[in-house]
């Protein structure tokens, strides 16, 4: 977090923010199931202006064979950047940033999914940034736990996440990317929806406990408006949007 | 809502009941609520409740019919790709008889790279991955044919009650059905004609396996075809 | 990962006794492209961007266009590069780390198309002669990989590339500074259009999908430019070709080429 001088407005008087948002509104979300034809699930999302797409492989043979486990499967995530997705093109190679984030995703997805019943085999999460915008490590949770599902990867719960923040001294929904570069304060936060576990949280800037506490709640709210359109996804993928 | 009040369709970590049942296929034990693992329909028998799911692999189940892909072989067994987490062992034992040699006997002037194989699952647990047969009327290689892929979670609907479903198919088009419980079809029948129309009425089934008058919407789409 | 997929048995054979009575397996003719769609500006941030579905291959190229430090003996022209990448969501046997050889061999394929028929004026990006040229890199990355990912990359960047748009640059002390509100298209001299063939037996199909690829036993990748002229080839396979059939791919090439050719140039009038 920067915090740094700017002439954007971040938030003006009447509570609205630099792309017309009010404090506790999301950005445009939309998710689509069965996207791919080689992969075992996949889904696409397309939340604010990120662009990306997962894929999931398995339960399949793990290679290299020292990483199999006798006991249960193993789940591995892979988060990628296209060059193009950014404004500065990217190297191909994965940086440390990729690798950290497809980590907290991996242990964000962990609690979720139940790989006991596949021992010595593997489950492969790819995922590929399109197009990057703020919050796209949660825009990334979101999609791969839609492709997992497709996959028909048994899961106890869906993982669903959004980030919260702190701009102009308030605690907003779903920060964007020049909120992220010039406000205080970005937690992303990803929650298995029904039995309440918070599997992701990470925050860059400066909370009181008090703040600390609000922008998990409102973060909380995010992600309940997303599990909504994850369940909305599948429904239409496999019931023709009928059902539960 | 069906069931005795309880969800018909459901997703990862929906709750489909509070009341004391036995867990059985997809679902877990939270607390006092029987919750889904994956997408799907949900099935009471008895005292158990499961989802019937409709995506992912196939799960493979001792005595299941299924057909594998050739991927592999070693100078004891054949590697299959049957269409699950895990690669289906055939013995050499189990084609060239107990007194096999593999010195003489070689594997492949049996079974070849790419050769589709009805077989059945003999033997599978968690520490061990499937073993399968093909001593058994039926079973063994298949020659000719079409293979066609549907969801592993849709074959009891192509299969439909008693075997209604794919009987009517197979009627309609004059074709014979192999069908492999893994969601690998193979399908013989005498021109292209019928086999567009058979590989359309999967289709549907592909499609709409979840929803109410499968049966009249399958028979509709091969009466379309026809003359 | 580290597996290769294996054709069955009856697939095979239903391509080979499909193309012995003179048709193909999902009932193309020989000479006959799958379908291609082209939607330009999927990646609004990218300076260009193209999304190419051919069947069921699936090709997302962006462009980006920066100013580059010139090499020290092509101070007098811009920068062109082309990558190409299998994503590991588009095939189960598409691995990560290092790209293997077949995937160098497709970006090699994909960039000797553009660069040798001049379809980029490289001359006109240049900021300042030897100090600051225009650096044109078109990445692409394969999302679904069902066959023929030559030509599937070679649309996509061609699309992307007609889509973009390149900011103006000045010098100002000394380093390329960006004028607001100005840009233009990249200054375009052709459209390379590459024909990939296959040849199973004795016969000769135009984009062959994922899986008469795997019965091919050789294939040729041949681009023409607006001019209809050959511009780049290559030859893959573990077997060859006779000069009589070289000779028919090269009129094949240049008549489906012409075809995809307009294709290629609607999609930049549609955006």
């Amino acid at each position: 977090m920067g915090g740094r001088e700017s002439d954007l407005v971040l938030l003006n008087s009447d509570g609205i923010r630099c792309d017309g948002r009010k404090i506790d509104e999301p950005r445009r979300i939309s998710i689509k199931a069965g996207v791919l034809n080689n992969a075992n699930g996949s889904a696409y999302i397309e939340f604010g202006d990120n662009k990306i797409l997962a894929g999931v492989f398995g339960p399949r043979d793990v290679h290299p064979k020292h990483q199999s486990d006798s006991n249960t499967g193993i789940l591995r995530v892979r988060y990628h950047m296209q060059p193009y997705s950014v404004p500065e093109r990217k190297r191909p190679a994965p940086s440390r940033r990729e690798i950290e984030i497809s980590k907290v995703i991996k242990e964000a997805l962990l609690p979720a999914v139940i790989l006991e019943s596949f021992p010595r085999t593997a489950v492969d999460v790819y995922i590929e940034i399109l197009q990057a915008d703020g919050g796209s490590r949660c825009a990334a949770l979101d999609v791969a736990a839609v492709a997992l599902a497709d996959a028909g990867i048994p899961m106890r719960d869906m993982v669903s996440a959004c980030a919260a923040g702190k701009v102009a001294d308030t605690i907003v929904l779903d920060i964007n990317n020049e909120e992220d570069q010039a406000g205080q304060a970005d937690m992303p936060i990803a929650v298995m929806p029904n039995s309440g576990q918070i599997t992701l949280l990470q925050l860059d800037g400066i909370l009181s406990t008090s703040e600390y506490k609000k922008c998990i709640e409102t973060g909380l709210v995010g992600c309940k408006l997303v599990y909504e359109l994850q369940k909305k996804a599948l429904k239409e993928r496999y019931f023709g949007g009928q059902g539960s | 809502m069906t069931q005795n009040g309880m969800p018909n369709m459901v997703m990862p970590g929906d709750v489909i009941t509070r009341e004391a049942r036995r867990a059985g296929q997809n679902v877990v034990l939270k607390g006092d609520m029987l919750v889904s693992s994956k997408v799907g329909r949900v099935s009471v028998t008895d005292d158990t409740v499961s989802v019937i799911g409709l995506a992912g692999k196939y799960v493979p189940h001792i005595d299941d019919l299924v057909i594998g892909k050739v991927i592999s072989h070693s100078g004891q067994a054949w590697e299959l790709d049957i269409n699950s987490a895990y690669v289906g062992f055939l013995l050499a034992t189990d084609v060239f008889g107990r007194d096999f040699a593999s010195h003489a006997d070689e594997l492949s002037s049996k079974l070849g790279m790419g050769d589709l194989v009805a077989a059945r699952v003999a033997n599978f647990d968690r520490t061990r991955d499937p073993l399968l047969t093909i001593d058994d009327r039926d079973l063994g290689k298949i020659d000719s044919g079409v293979l066609v892929r549907i969801a592993p979670g849709k074959i009891a609907s192509l299969i439909g009650r008693q075997g209604s479903m794919v009987q009517t198919i197979e009627k309609a088009t004059n074709a014979a059905f192999t069908i492999g419980q893994n969601g690998l079809v193979v399908i013989s029948c005498e021109g292209p004609e019928e086999l567009l129309r058979a590989k359309k009425a999967i289709g549907v089934i592909e499609r709409e396996a979840y929803l109410p008058g499968l049966l009249d919407k399958v028979t509709a789409s091969l009466g379309s075809g026809s003359r | 990962m580290g597996t290769v997929s294996i054709l069955d048995g009856l697939e095979r054979k239903l391509i080979t006794d499909s193309l012995d009575a003179g048709r193909r397996a999902d009932g193309r003719a020989l000479d006959e492209p799958r379908k291609i769609t082209i939607e330009t500006g999927t990646i609004p941030k990218a300076e260009g961007s193209a999304r190419v579905r051919l069947g069921k291959t699936e090709v997302v190229t962006g462009v980006k266009v920066n100013p580059s430090t010139p090499f020290p003996d092509t101070g007098d022209k811009g920068a062109l590069i082309c990558t190409a990448e299998i994503a590991p969501l588009a095939h189960p046997d598409a691995e990560t780390g290092p790209p293997s050889e077949g995937v160098i061999e497709l970006a090699r394929v994909v960039d000797r198309g553009i660069r040798e028929s001049h379809m980029i004026d490289m001359s006109k990006l240049v900021i300042q002669r030897d100090v600051s040229v225009v650096g044109v890199f078109a990445d692409n990355a394969v999302l679904d990989d069902c066959g023929n990912l030559f030509d599937a990359c070679s649309y996509a960047s061609c699309a992307a590339i007609l889509d973009a748009k390149m900011p103006t640059w000045e010098m100002v002390d000394g380093a390329p500074k960006m004028v607001e509100g100005a840009s233009s298209e990249l200054p375009i001299s052709t459209i390379p259009v590459s024909v990939t063939m296959g040849r199973i037996g004795r016969h000769i199909i135009v984009d062959p999908d994922a899986t008469e690829w795997m019965c091919m036993d050789a294939r040729i990748t041949i681009t023409t430019n607006s001019d209809g002229n050959i511009c780049a080839l290559q030859k893959g396979g573990r077997e060859g070709f006779s000069f009589e059939q070289l000779a028919s791919c090269a009129d094949t090439a240049i008549a489906v080429g012409a075809k995809i050719r307009s294709t290629i140039e609607s999609s930049k009038q549609r955006s």
